[in-house]
């Protein structure tokens, strides 16, 4: 069975920040449209829900990293999209660095081998 | 199908933001609620249930306007407990404690000793304790007007007296291991007058005055949450 883990206090809101700077990383997204795209590229292991995204997106955005912006959506709707500031385009290596650092100590602890 | 803005302005409440940025919030809310909605409705489920998951992703809405609220107004976390909760429990318990010494000074060297059966007593500051209301509703007036939450307004109300509870808790421990020769009844006894005197009804008298502020944000009420 799968292990779902939803993004919330038990994950560290550094996980979370990577993750959205690298869906983001490939175009502006309006909110809900991250949180799905997050969930379908990691397989449903990563979910984000509106309480967990909202205050998480204008925390990076209030930093910089994140600039938004209201446009018309295909359905007509004004919606609000989310792209990577310039700053946020730096963040996105150093965090997917440590991050990657982290996992293989991990994975080294846990004895988890790459197939 | 409810709507998802009146319905996302209702339960997120009001924030302290400027009315333009309010606004954006819950449009933007809202159109993650009805994203949600339709999808879900797309893949089978009925009205009624797709509006019932969509709106239990968020299982506490007082919690997201918090967070919202810190977010939106780069407000970090230690400066938010600072004037929250800090600032105001420290003064409330500086005035608490100036207010006990004066009363001491003033009434020394007899305070009120309550005597309970089998020759027990614990010493009581009555005029002291009929001050602690006022003191309770200062700190968490202070602390909802700065935006602090329920547990903020009590923390605040109450600073000085859970640290000494906490204390007292602390020494009671000590005394148990250092002081092994004293019966543990003697000292369970002991400990028993003193948290009765210095912290449950000290505590319980900052609560009562701090009542009134434990509801509402900064002033106002909030809406009533109604699900459509």
């Amino acid at each position: 069975m799968k292990h779902v883990i939803n993004i919330g206090a038990q994950v560290k809101r550094g996980s979370a920040e990577l993750a959205i700077l690298l869906v983001l990383a490939d175009g502006p997204l309006h909110g809900y449209e991250i949180a799905k795209r997050i969930e379908r590229q990691t397989q449903g292991v990563l979910r984000f829900n509106l309480a967990s995204l909202y205050p998480l997106l204008y925390r990076m955005e209030k930093r910089g990293w994140l600039k938004a912006t209201w446009e018309e959506h295909a359905s007509g709707r004004h919606r609000r999209y989310y792209r990577l500031a310039p700053a946020g385009k730096r963040r996105v290596l150093p965090l997917r660095e440590e991050w990657g650092q982290l996992f293989r100590a991990l994975n080294s602890l846990a004895g988890v081998t790459h197939a | 199908m409810p709507d998802w803005h009146e319905l996302a302005r209702r339960r997120l409440g009001p924030l302290a933001l400027d009315s333009d940025r309010q606004e954006e919030i819950i449009v933007e809310l809202a159109n993650h609620m009805e994203d949600h909605y339709s999808d879900l409705v797309r893949q089978g489920k009925s009205e009624v249930e797709a509006v019932q998951v969509a709106l239990s992703t968020v299982a506490d809405w007082d919690e997201l306007r918090h967070e919202i609220q810190l977010a939106a107004t780069e407000e970090g976390i230690m400066k938010y407990r600072i004037k929250a909760l800090w600032l105001p429990g420290v003064c409330t318990s500086a005035l608490s404690m100036l207010l006990l010494r004066l009363l001491q000074i003033r009434s020394a060297p007899a305070p009120n000793v309550v005597w309970l059966p089998y020759g027990v007593g614990f010493v009581v500051y009555w005029r002291w304790l009929l001050f602690l209301p006022l003191i309770g509703a200062l700190g968490a007036y202070w602390s909802r007007r700065a935006g602090g939450r329920v547990v903020e307004r009590v923390l605040a109300a109450s600073l000085h007296i859970v640290g000494l509870s906490y204390l007292m808790v602390l020494s009671f421990c000590l005394a148990v291991i250092i002081d092994f020769r004293v019966s543990l009844s003697v000292q369970l006894v002991a400990f028993g007058m003193y948290i009765l005197g210095w912290g449950l009804a000290p505590f319980l008298l900052l609560l009562l005055g701090a009542l009134p502020f434990l509801r509402g944000d900064a002033g106002e009420s909030r809406p009533a949450a109604s699900l459509q």
